[in-house]
């Protein structure tokens, strides 16, 4: 991938450069203390663009899957309908996503765009997204306490899926290209030549960020391997079940989650739109059939399904790609402590009491 | 499969068919069964959709729409050999209420054929037995029709049904038809008898003790489908027969909202019912680690 320098006062040209080029820039903004998101970028606020700053909650997942998103709109008179399906495919970008929710944006490519269907209202999202990743490289701003993207091996800089990828490198910014569309953007003259001791300070920056995170060992391997053989105890499944407070807040704050539920409601006389919401399977409805029977009642029959789609060898193969990012959103959110860090870790301290020793 | 992301820059052909998106159905007329069960005979406005529709295979399901309402997974209970696309629903809830309310002529909509259906092609030279109870005919309806469509094809076709009472025995030209077909055995069954009823009282399991029947267990795959208790206890009695757990097939129901692998309501273990299924061996069902 090719890489140029930018001084460091320029680095939000690039948004200006991509608000020139008709996109509507989304970009994040901090407010008191933790609060952060993700805002659209407009002549007035364009100066408080943030560049290091804690993660925003609220993940850029809604960019191509808003949490409502209408799918058709249907119009009924004297016994005809007519169906109008609706569609988003404004040419948007993201200034500053993180290299977790670049990875979080690749994993919904993969389940959206992959196997035998096509999401064409994600697609019409996605195609017309462009992705400026920014590299975490703040150990006070940029790093929360919940992070652990290094033992998700999704950050802290991304690899690959960016269109554009910013590094401050202390007194400049290091731009890497992972796309004609980003490499494009090199033809400005404000883009430098990039020497190998900006590559040889890069490597030095992100190997000294890395030992910054709380985590940065993890049993994600050994987690999996212990869901999909199913040898994780029902007694560690109830214990994390019964943490669970059923709020839902961490499917909602995660940039992998895909689970969604489709409504129609009324918005006009004989006029109905059809929307999908984002929905969660720790949510008690989220299985129940008609007539009320529940397939999955107990709580930590549903707590398990989250952990369990994220984590079974199956689905990871099966998507090429893991529905956790280690963004660590749910760690910070849950009230019960049992955001994936927290899981993975019961998991491997119930692994002790495995141990079924017979003294003799 | 193709499952490139998109960048921007990567732009490739945008797919142009809309997975959600229903498309408009008449309903031609409508047919009492049982109480509660009707079964709505539909074709689609446009006449290549119903072309393509066709295509469907026996056990498939379709979402059915009924606007501002909502949609619902329904079996195809047709076989693709029949001239008629319908569909069998018991009235349950909101969408079922509203779809029991329309009239012929009116219109409604329908997506699909999903799921994966019975490959009736890997049972060639096989025997057939089909145990249904209740409303658990409706998805092996299909398979029954095609199968005696292609009668050469197969050994034995048997078939074992139950209801609570007789006026719930569903689709009866066609158990009769059934009944007095030589190429096929149909057993019938129900839980409480009624004056008017001669036959077999007593669950579906109690038919394969009946004199004079034998089921063929070598060479053989079984069809189950109906409620859950049903369904174990005549697993229970396929399996004391000697039937391998891989040559019982059943299809699975689940809460589903997309029909196409996308909203994760259908998921349990590590299949998604309307992608992978709604038919799954006995032996992958066990597999998929959570209950039924
Ligand atoms: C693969 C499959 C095939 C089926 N085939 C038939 C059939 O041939 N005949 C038949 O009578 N029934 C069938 N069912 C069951 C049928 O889908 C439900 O009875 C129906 O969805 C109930 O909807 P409702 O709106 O009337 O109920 P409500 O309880 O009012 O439902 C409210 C909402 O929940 C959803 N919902 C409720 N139950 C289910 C469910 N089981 N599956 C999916 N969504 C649900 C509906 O979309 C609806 O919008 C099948 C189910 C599946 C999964
Ligand atoms: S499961 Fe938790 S840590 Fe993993 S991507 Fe989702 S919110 Fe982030
Ligand atoms: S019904 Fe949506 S994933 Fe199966």
């Amino acid at each position: 991938m090719k890489a140029r320098i930018l001084e460091h006062g320029d680095v939000l040209k690039i948004v200006d450069l991509l608000r020139e080029q008709g996109h509507e820039v989304f970009a994040p903004f901090a407010g008191r203390g933790r609060d952060t998101w993700f805002d659209l970028v407009t002549d007035e606020n364009r100066g408080r663009v943030q560049v290091h700053l804690p993660n925003p909650y609220y993940p850029p997942k809604r960019f191509v899957l808003p949490h409502i998103e209408r799918l058709m709109k249907v119009r009924k008179s004297n016994g005809d309908i007519q169906i109008e399906p609706t569609y988003r495919d404004r040419k948007r970008a993201i200034f500053g996503i993180r290299s977790c929710d670049v990875a979080g944006i690749w994993h919904l490519d993969r389940f959206y765009l992959g196997r035998d269907f096509r999401d064409l209202y994600y697609e019409k999202r996605r195609k017309n997204l462009f992705l400026v990743n920014v590299v975490c490289t703040d150990p006070e701003r940029d790093i929360g306490e919940e992070c652990f993207c290094p033992c998700a091996d999704t950050g802290p800089a991304a690899r690959e899926n960016f269109d554009l990828q910013v590094m401050d490198l202390g007194d400049e910014f290091m731009v890497v290209a992972g796309s004609p569309a980003g490499e494009a953007f090199f033809a400005n003259p404000m883009f430098k030549q990039a020497t190998e001791a900006h590559v040889e300070k890069r490597r030095a920056i992100l190997g000294e960020v890395r030992k910054r995170f709380k985590t940065t060992t993890s049993w994600f391997p050994a987690t999996v391997r212990y869901v999909s053989q199913g040898t994780i105890l029902d007694k560690t499944w109830e214990e994390i079940g019964s943490r669970c407070l059923e709020c839902g807040g961490c499917t909602y704050v995660c940039p992998a989650c895909t689970c969604f539920t489709v409504s129609d409601r009324q918005i006009g006389p004989g006029e109905i739109e059809r929307v999908r919401i984002w929905d969660a399977c720790a949510l008690s409805g989220f299985t129940r059939m008609a007539g009320g029977h529940n397939p999955r009642r107990a709580v930590h029959d549903r707590r398990n399904r989250r952990f369990f789609r994220k984590l079974a060898h199956y689905f990871i193969q099966r998507e090429l790609s893991m529905a956790c990012v280690g963004c660590g959103r749910c760690a910070a959110v849950c009230h019960g402590d049992i955001g994936m860090p927290s899981v993975v870790e019961m998991i491997r301290r119930a692994t002790a009491e495995n141990d079924k020793l017979q003294p003799v | 499969m193709s499952c490139v992301a998109h960048n921007s820059a990567s732009a490739a052909a945008v797919a142009t068919e809309n997975i959600y998106l229903p498309k408009l159905v008449v309903l031609d007329r409508v047919t009492d069964d049982i109480p509660e069960v009707r079964t709505f005979y539909w074709h689609f406005e446009d006449a290549t959709e119903q072309a393509k529709f066709k295509h469907f295979r026996p056990g498939q399901f379709a979402q059915v729409s009924l606007f501002g309402i909502g949609e619902f997974p329904a079996s195809l209970p047709p076989s693709p050999t029949e001239e008629e696309t319908f569909f069998t629903i018991r009235q349950v809830g909101s969408c079922t209420a509203a779809l029991h309310q329309l009239k012929p002529g009116e219109k409604f909509a329908v997506r699909g054929p999903y799921g994966n259906g019975f490959r009736m092609e890997d049972y060639y030279g096989k025997n057939l037995v089909f145990v249904a109870g209740g409303i658990g005919l409706i998805p092996l309806r299909s398979c029954i029709v095609y199968a005696l469509k292609h009668r050469d094809k197969y050994q034995r076709i048997q078939i074992y049904y139950g209801s609570k009472t007789p006026r719930e025995l569903m689709y009866l030209p066609n158990l009769r038809e059934w009944q007095q077909s030589s190429g096929i055995e149909c057993y019938l069954t129900v839980d409480r008898s009624a004056d008017s009823w001669s036959g077999n009282v007593g669950v579906v399991g109690s038919l394969f003790k009946q004199p004079g029947v034998q089921v063929p267990v070598e060479n053989t795959t079984a069809f189950v489908c109906g409620p859950p208790v049903m369904f174990r206890f005549v697993i229970k009695d396929l399996l004391a027969m000697g039937f391998r757990e891989g040559d019982i097939v059943s299809t699975l129901e689940r809460y589903m909202k997309c029909g196409v692998g996308k909203c994760g309501h259908c998921c349990i273990g590590v299949a998604y019912v309307c992608v992978d299924g709604p038919v799954f061996t006995y032996e992958q069902i066990k597999k998929l680690g959570e209950d039924i």
